[in-house]
């Protein structure tokens, strides 16, 4: 009482009160609450009395008090037939009145959610990889994983061998069954031609154990006789011209070396594989394996195929690979020794069951060996973050422009106000037209996605059907991603708008051009997601350009390739005879084929792994890879096939030599050593997705030719072609003739780049063309709202161009903030990008002009068409309406 | 029953609206029937009390004029009705008649 002449009552209480309490009993329960504290402040002191202020104002905290008056009025009925006819009338006319804004919005939100879908259908196709069978989480593959002494990792593999299945389905009783799978090539008989098929072989339980329905034949006996071959719907129209081929015969030659064709028995006809399947076969033949190929222990450490098992329902899969391991230890002791003693093997061999279902989307345990679908998982981020860019920018859109749309209907809704509507009715009729407008973005989404679809699953590499969409999860994912939109882009303004006050909005003075800071920052945001994608893009094409375009270090114009398996030395000299007889033929050099890994020491201990080719002297010409040092091959030295080999450059760095020529490569474990008789410059042998390694050349006997090069002159390719392919009939006719061109092939290495390329191409296009009528949209509206001022700066003098400059720069400083954001961001995204190629161009401040030039040019001519519009209007006309 | 039930409070309240005499608001009413009976009352207590007396339609109510004390909000002034009146009479009645028939009223000894 003496430091505070004026007591006041505690606020949170009133504050309270004021929120709990129904509003027509304010007045007399806080003034009589005020009047109380008074007197009693008076009389027993402040604190006290606001003590005693708290009690009695919680004991206003009652039903009784609580409860909100009722109106006199009759309540609104939020779902009067009048009003909702109302609601659609109004809509329509706003949508057919302003025809633009209706466009862009549906438009742009129809393009946003139709990528979204996209995504979807390819994310649900990845997911659904291999689960159709019914067998499913009871199917493994059988990998094994390299064990260091110090516990570490060094190598996993989902590739085995004969041995794995069987003798761990004899070991193990959870395993109920095994298959093995088994790709190969071979050649079969069509009418009076020879064509070259993929063919698995397996084992005859894989019917059993996989869900793929046979349209004829028993699938539990299919593939009992060796002598049967099960064929796809689609194999047996290629091959018979109907699908009704059971009991006929094909001719197919399986033996490695050349023997003869032989005669197989269609057993059954399998529906052709579904595309999300990794096992996709045209041919299925029985797996047959030697009993002495059984027997050989060593046959553990050789792995060219896929072992399935199925285990038992309910089995443990920790005990099970326990005792896999056990089965494998005991079996395979023998050989674990020998490779230990030849090779100085000290990792330990481990065997680990992988889900069958994990197969497609693993990195480290990939679909391969004959599994297809191999999927870069990276990919599917990549594209779900491209639609959610997209989606986020068709809502900026649709919530910019419904924002400054509605700013006009500011009347509307004064008006509404005034004739009794609540808040709650108007929130209703805004969210109700933005899911109006958005079913109608979803129709329009639905048939865009069907007409994007085939170029889609180009890029995508899939399959995809529209028919994907209609399944119960989908629809469900789909309804929620229509609310979502909905309410997403109906949210803001039908809080914002309804939260009007109609005096502001009758009188007209509602601020219309004030500082919108959402409206400024979401069009920020759109550019910059702009023109981060169109950094990435600009980066993905130059590198792709570098890749294709980059000296290779050898010549592949011109250069035939040719696969001949098993050529012999002799067939080669022959086929070097014949070909030669054409004088537009320069040089045919046979080559090992596919690429052969291998190690050897050096300087007397140091081992070093690297590419071995096996070549002969024509070789390096053919391809015009000079020898720096020494000598290449040739047929003046006859040692050069037992004695020598050729070196790149990469190996004599790796090796450290100052003098290489002389030195010795110890193929120990084979008991030969070569001497180094030159060096060839390095030269691209693979793809520039890999650093140059070292690399040996050598006319070794032991690996056999598998394809020859030849060098054919230029614009003499029909000719030569047709000489080649009539000299390997001839030599060959047991063979089917294939041939590629190198420079070809060499731009094939890169098609996962090119898919990038067009990806990142499609989407930073589809993201300008968003933001742009997103950004056209909101000039008009800006031009619009700015009518009369620009009429009376005209009046007092202005001219055209200072009007568009006035109206344009708005809209530019917002895009060139954006750059703010998105540069750093798109800088180290490329940077890691970038960082997968050894190759790889430098990132340079040009490509960031480049795609700021580009995004200001493409804002400026957006925005441009509105401004002169509006800066040509004649002032009469917009000064004189009013 | 010819009558609404009055509770004892709100035959207190009532009764102490109608001596107030068109003066009776709120915390008038608490200070007076604390004064009058001697028991703490509270102002919630008061307010429903009212309440419940005005659904009843035994007493109307109307803003007064604005005080500094409240901070310038207004009273709600209650007055009694013809049907409040009528009921205390009635109350009143019923306790006449039974207080007259008392054969031996109390003394003043009750008085501590």
């Amino acid at each position: 009482m003496k430091a505070n002449p004026q007591p006041t009552p505690p606020t949170w209480a009133d504050k309270l009160l004021t929120w709990a309490c129904a509003s027509h009993l304010h007045e007399s329960i806080l003034g009589d609450l005020h009047e109380e504290f008074y007197f009693q402040a008076e009389r027993i002191g402040e604190r006290r009395a606001r003590l005693r202020y708290w009690r009695e104002a919680l004991g206003f905290i009652k039903p009784r008090y609580i409860r909100r008056q009722k109106s006199p009025y009759p309540a609104t009925f939020l779902f009067s037939h009048d009003m909702i006819r109302n609601y659609f009338t109004i809509a329509w006319r706003t949508l057919a009145h302003n025809k633009t804004y209706s466009f862009i919005n549906i438009v742009g939100l129809s393009i946003g959610l139709a990528a979204a879908m996209l995504i979807v259908l390819y994310s649900k196709d990845d997911v659904s990889f291999d689960r159709f069978h019914t067998n499913n989480p009871r199917i493994y593959r059988v990998a094994n994983r390299y064990m260091a002494p110090n516990g570490q990792q060094t190598g996993v593999t989902g590739i085995s061998g004969y041995l794995p299945g069987p003798k761990f389905a004899a070991g193990v009783p959870e395993i109920q069954a095994y298959v093995r799978l088994m790709q190969e090539q071979h050649d079969i008989k069509t009418g009076a031609g020879i064509r070259s098929e993929i063919v698995f072989h397996t084992d005859s339980a894989f019917f059993s154990i996989f869900s793929f329905p046979l349209l004829s034949g028993n699938p539990a006996t299919a593939l009992n006789n060796p002598r049967s071959v099960v064929i796809s719907e689609e194999m047996a129209q290629k091959q018979f011209g109907t699908s009704d081929a059971l009991g006929k015969t094909l001719t197919v030659r399986t033996g490695e070396k050349n023997t003869g064709f032989e005669p197989y028995t269609v057993t059954g006809i399998a529906k052709t594989c579904p595309q999300n399947s990794s096992i996709r076969f045209d041919i299925l033949m029985p797996l047959v394996v030697k009993p002495a190929d059984m027997e050989r222990s060593m046959n553990w450490f050789n792995t060219f195929l896929n072992t399935f098992v199925l285990l038992a329902p309910g089995s443990n899969l920790t005990q099970v690979e326990r005792k896999i391991n056990a089965v494998y230890n005991a079996d395979a002791k023998e050989a674990i020794r020998e490779v230990a003693r030849k090779y100085d093997m000290r990792d330990k061999k481990e065997y680990l069951l992988q889900p069958f279902t994990n197969i497609h989307l693993n990195a480290g345990l990939p679909p391969d060996n004959g599994l297809e679908g191999r999927t870069n998982p990276q990919l599917a981020y990549i594209l779900s973050g491209i639609a959610v860019f997209i989606l986020l920018i068709a809502c900026i859109n649709f919530i910019n422009l419904t924002v400054a749309r509605s700013l006009k209907r500011a009347k509307e809704i004064g008006v509404r106000k005034v004739v009794g509507s609540g808040r709650m009715q108007l929130m209703a009729q805004f969210l109700g037209e933005s899911f109006l407008l958005c079913s109608a973005a979803f129709a329009l989404g639905l048939v865009l996605v069907q007409a994007a679809l085939p170029t889609f699953n180009h890029l995508a590499n899939k399959a995809l059907a529209i028919s994907y969409l209609f399944d119960i999860k989908l629809m469900m994912g789909y309804l929620v991603l229509f609310l979502a939109t909905g309410l997403l882009a109906g949210f803001y303004p039908a809080l914002v708008l309804s939260g009007y006050s109609p005096v502001k909005t009758l009188y007209n003075r509602l601020q219309l051009s004030g500082k919108n800071y959402l409206q400024t920052s979401l069009v920020v945001l759109q550019f910059a997601i702009a023109s981060f994608l169109i950094v990435g893009t600009l980066t993905i094409y130059a590198q792709f350009d570098y890749l294709t375009s980059k000296d290779l270090g050898y010549n592949d114009k011109h250069l035939v390739s040719v696969d001949k398996q098993n050529l012999t030395r002799e067939e080669a000299f022959r086929l070097r005879q014949e070909l030669g007889k054409d004088p537009n033929i320069i040089a045919v050099a046979p080559k090992n084929a596919g690429r052969w890994n291998t190690s050897a020491k050096v300087n007397g201990n140091t081992e070093i792994a690297f590419t071995i080719e096996a070549v002969d002297p024509e070789f390096l010409p053919a391809i015009e890879v000079p020898v720096r040092m020494g000598r290449n091959f040739s047929h003046a030295f006859p040692a050069d096939s037992t004695h020598s080999v050729l070196v790149n450059e990469a190996f004599v760095k790796q090796a450290g030599w100052k003098n290489p020529i002389g030195q010795i490569v110890d193929f120990w474990y084979d008991n030969a050593r070569y001497t180094v008789v030159g060096v060839t410059r390095d030269y691209h042998y693979t793809d520039l997705n890999e650093k140059i390694g070292p690399q040996v050349f050598t006319m070794k006997h032991d690996i056999p030719y598998g394809r020859f090069l030849v060098k054919i002159k230029p614009g003499t390719e029909t000719g030569s072609l047709r000489h080649i392919a009539a000299t390997y009939a001839r030599l060959f006719p047991l063979n089917a003739y294939t041939y590629k061109f190198m420079d070809d092939e060499n731009l094939k290495k890169y098609e996962s780049e090119a898919k990038w390329k067009q990806i990142m191409l499609f989407s930073t296009m589809l993201t300008i063309f968003i933001s742009c009528i997103g950004l056209f949209g909101l000039a008009t509206l800006s031009a619009e709202r700015r009518t009369k001022e620009i009429g009376i700066r005209k009046v007092l003098g202005a001219s055209v161009n200072s009007i568009v400059h006035l109206l344009t720069s708005d809209f530019l400083k917002l895009v060139c903030i954006s750059f703010i954001f998105a540069f750093p961001m798109a800088w180290y995204a490329i940077d890691k990008w970038l960082q997968n190629y050894p190759y790889r161009i430098d990132i340079s401040a040009l490509t960031f002009i480049q795609a700021g030039l580009l995004a200001v040019s493409v804002a400026v001519v957006t925005v441009s068409f509105q401004s002169i519009r509006a800066a040509l209007m004649n002032p009469v006309e917009s000064l004189g309406n009013e | 029953m010819n009558r609404s039930y009055l509770g004892e409070f709100e035959e207190i309240v009532l009764l102490t609206v109608a001596v107030m005499e068109g003066h009776a608001y709120g915390v008038g009413l608490a200070h007076e029937i604390t004064e009058q009976t001697g028991r703490p009352v509270q102002l919630n207590q008061v307010h429903s009390a009212l309440q419940r007396l005005e659904e009843k339609g035994m007493v109307k109510s109307e803003m007064g004029e604005p005080t500094a004390e409240r901070g310038g909000r207004r009273k709600r002034l209650y007055t009694v009705t013809a049907y409040g009146q009528n009921t205390l009479k009635q109350v009143r009645d019923v306790r006449d008649g039974l207080w007259s028939r008392l054969v031996k009223p109390f003394t003043p000894a009750l008085d501590v």
